[in-house]
């Protein structure tokens, strides 16, 4: 018996990743398998405002503008969420006498850029300065966020490896806060100085802060392909596509670009951004902006190693090869993580806990 | 049991049947014969057709390797995702209803979904919103049972433009001692065969009124509230609810009303002003229907 196809088209999705245009032409059913992936990776943001560019889908059947009313809604109260999240935080943090700064997918709907339409956030990421870590800690304890149920393993795990605490659970809402003091665990090779960018973070609303354009993209960058799941790595380039393209047309944003990973040591992520996104979404870079960073770049196995892997991963298509990829993915972004012995550790506990008795 | 086959069903392991349920234009698929069975028994008054497109993609497939023969599984693969743990085959048929209630419930967003019991009499409809285990099914296949028409067991549909409520007939569940006392008041409705879901429960599935099928894009307006509670024993109570406590009832029970925004709350606020509201304790049902006979033909 043929077994049914029942997963979602992601290369379908891919396909108009690379060339929005390609919306016209899908026919309906299609149209709709693309909302179904795009959910899936947590682009639906992106693909509704694609959509809306390119006036489709155009003449639909009533079930097609009934799914996309439905993912209109769907995106609405994702950043709906995400913005009452942040009126909590901002009321929790009041008067608090330090700064807090939101990271990732919260920042981009604070400050309304082109990654935070309509997106998805699990996680409301903040950075808070480590010496003030504590507090902010007792601010949110005392404003009905709590620590779920963790073993001592976890809490070591979290407390002196990684750059954030446990996640913290809000007990009405079951809304997620991760609380940083660096944007790169305290065990990763490199060390971005979190002062500097405390410093130069800046002031959204009230004491809404997010990072400055530079190291908000190089944050990115960071963490490109580091939660080593295909969903994710496709949907880290979209997001420095975005930011790219928005801030990129800003004077002076490139020479600080450049100045700023050298700065925080992040020449080698910034290396991997912008060649990922020229080679996978055709993002306008600088060529004097390729060349500077091509001081950065891996020894040519790793280098041919990572084209090889990104290259599969994005493919989108599901089978050995790109759970493979996967898979290595996973691997790279712990050995990213953590000195050889450490994930050695830690990988073995990891597999060791997925099966329980 | 069988009940016509429909010869469209054939492409249920391949291509997809779209079934016409409601407003909603649902594309099944599965390569289990319980659905096949299910669908022939529950679903032969519904338009089907072929097809590969529609509002839902339900896919029920089989388990792989072993489970193919040991202990065989069945997983609900619903637009791509797969929301439940697998369950054992012999659930394959009325998963289907359960995967239903999740697209609706999370896909659906062009409706108000509250949770709910509606039934329709001479153009007007009777909402009864309720968490599970309160005896709003129960209380709905005895109404249909009667003079009035199914909307739902499930779910109260309405269309935020024009505050009209959708009817989505479908078959109604029973769980255990509903089973038994609905059998003996409706001996000519085709039942499904007893089960028990994840939880342990008994339950079997009643085939909806042709009736009520037949006349599923009649839409009608709200006129009634009732918030039902089943309280073993005790006599029947009916009291006005304030029309405040009734919205808080609606939000709680809704699935999606925040999804909407503004335009969500208005709808349900618009909704409770066109209603009379009322709480209602029962446990004896000839009583209970006697009183909502007497409450609705004022």
């Amino acid at each position: 018996m043929p077994r049914l196809d029942v997963a979602p088209d992601l290369q379908l999705l891919v396909r108009v990743l690379r060339d929005p245009l390609k919306l016209q032409a899908l026919s309906p059913q299609q149209f709709g398998r693309v909302i179904d992936a795009a959910d899936q990776l947590r682009l639906l943001g992106w693909l509704l405002a694609q959509a809306d560019a390119h006036h489709a889908p155009h003449g639909c059947p009533g079930w097609l503008n009934d799914r996309v009313l439905t993912a209109r809604a769907r995106v609405g109260e994702y950043e709906r969420a995400v913005r009452w999240e942040i009126d909590r935080l901002n009321r929790a943090f009041l008067g608090i006498g330090f700064p807090w700064i939101l990271l990732k997918g919260a920042a981009y709907i604070a400050a309304t850029l082109p990654p935070g339409r309509g997106r998805r956030v699990a996680d409301v990421d903040v950075l808070v300065p480590r010496e003030h870590l504590a507090e902010a800690e007792a601010a949110l304890r005392k404003h009905g966020w709590e620590f779920g149920e963790l073993d001592p393993y976890d809490t070591r795990y979290y407390r002196e490896w990684m750059h954030e605490l446990p996640p913290l659970i809000h007990g009405e809402r079951r809304s997620v806060i991760d609380l940083h003091h660096a944007i790169l665990p305290r065990t990763s090779r490199l060390h971005p100085s979190s002062a500097h960018l405390i410093e130069q973070s800046r002031v959204i609303e009230d004491s809404v802060r997010v990072l400055c354009p530079v190291h908000m993209v190089l944050h990115a960058a960071a963490h490109l392909f580091h939660d080593g799941e295909i969903a994710g790595a496709i949907r880290d380039v979209v997001d420095l596509d975005g930011l790219l393209r928005c801030f990129g047309r800003e004077p002076g944003f490139w020479s600080d670009f450049i100045r700023e990973a050298r700065t925080l040591d992040l020449t080698r992520p910034a290396y991997y951004a912008v060649r990922y996104a020229r080679r996978l979404l055709d993002t306008p870079i600088p060529p004097d902006v390729v060349s500077a960073l091509a001081a950065a770049e891996p020894p040519p196995a790793v280098r041919w190693f990572m084209d090889v892997l990104v290259r599969t991963a994005v493919a989108g298509k599901s089978g050995r090869t790109s759970s493979a990829a996967g898979l290595a993915l996973y691997v790279r972004s712990h050995w990213l993580r953590m000195p050889p012995l450490l994930l050695a550790r830690h990988l073995l506990r990891k597999s060791v806990r997925r099966y329980p008795q | 049991m069988k009940h016509r086959a429909l010869s469209v069903l054939s492409e249920l392991d391949a291509r997809g049947v779209q079934v016409a349920i409601g407003p909603f234009l649902v594309r099944v698929r599965s390569e289990l014969t319980g659905v096949r069975d299910y669908l022939e028994r529950f679903y032969v008054d519904f338009p089907i057709r072929t097809g590969d497109e529609g509002h839902f993609d339900v896919a029920v497939v089989g388990g792989r390797g072993v489970r193919r023969w040991v202990r065989p599984q069945a997983s609900l693969v619903l637009n791509g995702v797969r929301p439940f743990l697998p369950l054992p085959a012999h659930l394959a048929g009325p998963s289907l209803e359960w995967g239903l209630n999740w697209c609706i419930g999370n896909n659906a967003h062009r409706y108000v979904a509250v949770h709910a019991a509606v039934v329709e009499r001479g153009g007007r409809v009777l909402i009864l919103p309720a968490p599970p285990s309160s005896g709003k099914s129960t209380l709905c296949a005895a109404l249909i049972s009667g003079e009035w028409r199914l909307f739902s067991d499930e779910f109260a549909l309405i269309d935020p433009e024009t505050g009209q409520l959708l009817p989505i007939p479908r078959p109604v569940a029973l769980k255990e001692r509903s089973i038994e006392i609905i059998r003996r008041r409706s001996p000519h409705v085709v039942f499904g065969p007893e089960a028990q879901d994840t939880e342990g429960s008994r339950f079997v599935h009643m085939r909806p009124p042709a009736d009520s099928v037949r006349r599923a894009s009649e839409e009608a307006r709200p006129a009634w509230l009732i918030v039902p509670r089943f309280a073993a024993g005790r006599p029947t109570t009916f009291e006005p609810l304030p029309r405040a406590r009734a919205l808080m009832q609606l939000t709680d029970q809704s699935f999606n009303y925040n999804y909407l925004g503004r335009k969500g709350f208005m709808c349900l606020a618009e909704l409770v002003r066109q209603c009379e509201c009322y709480r209602l304790e029962y446990s004896d049902l000839d009583d209970v229907l006697a009183l909502l006979d007497r409450v609705t033909a004022r």
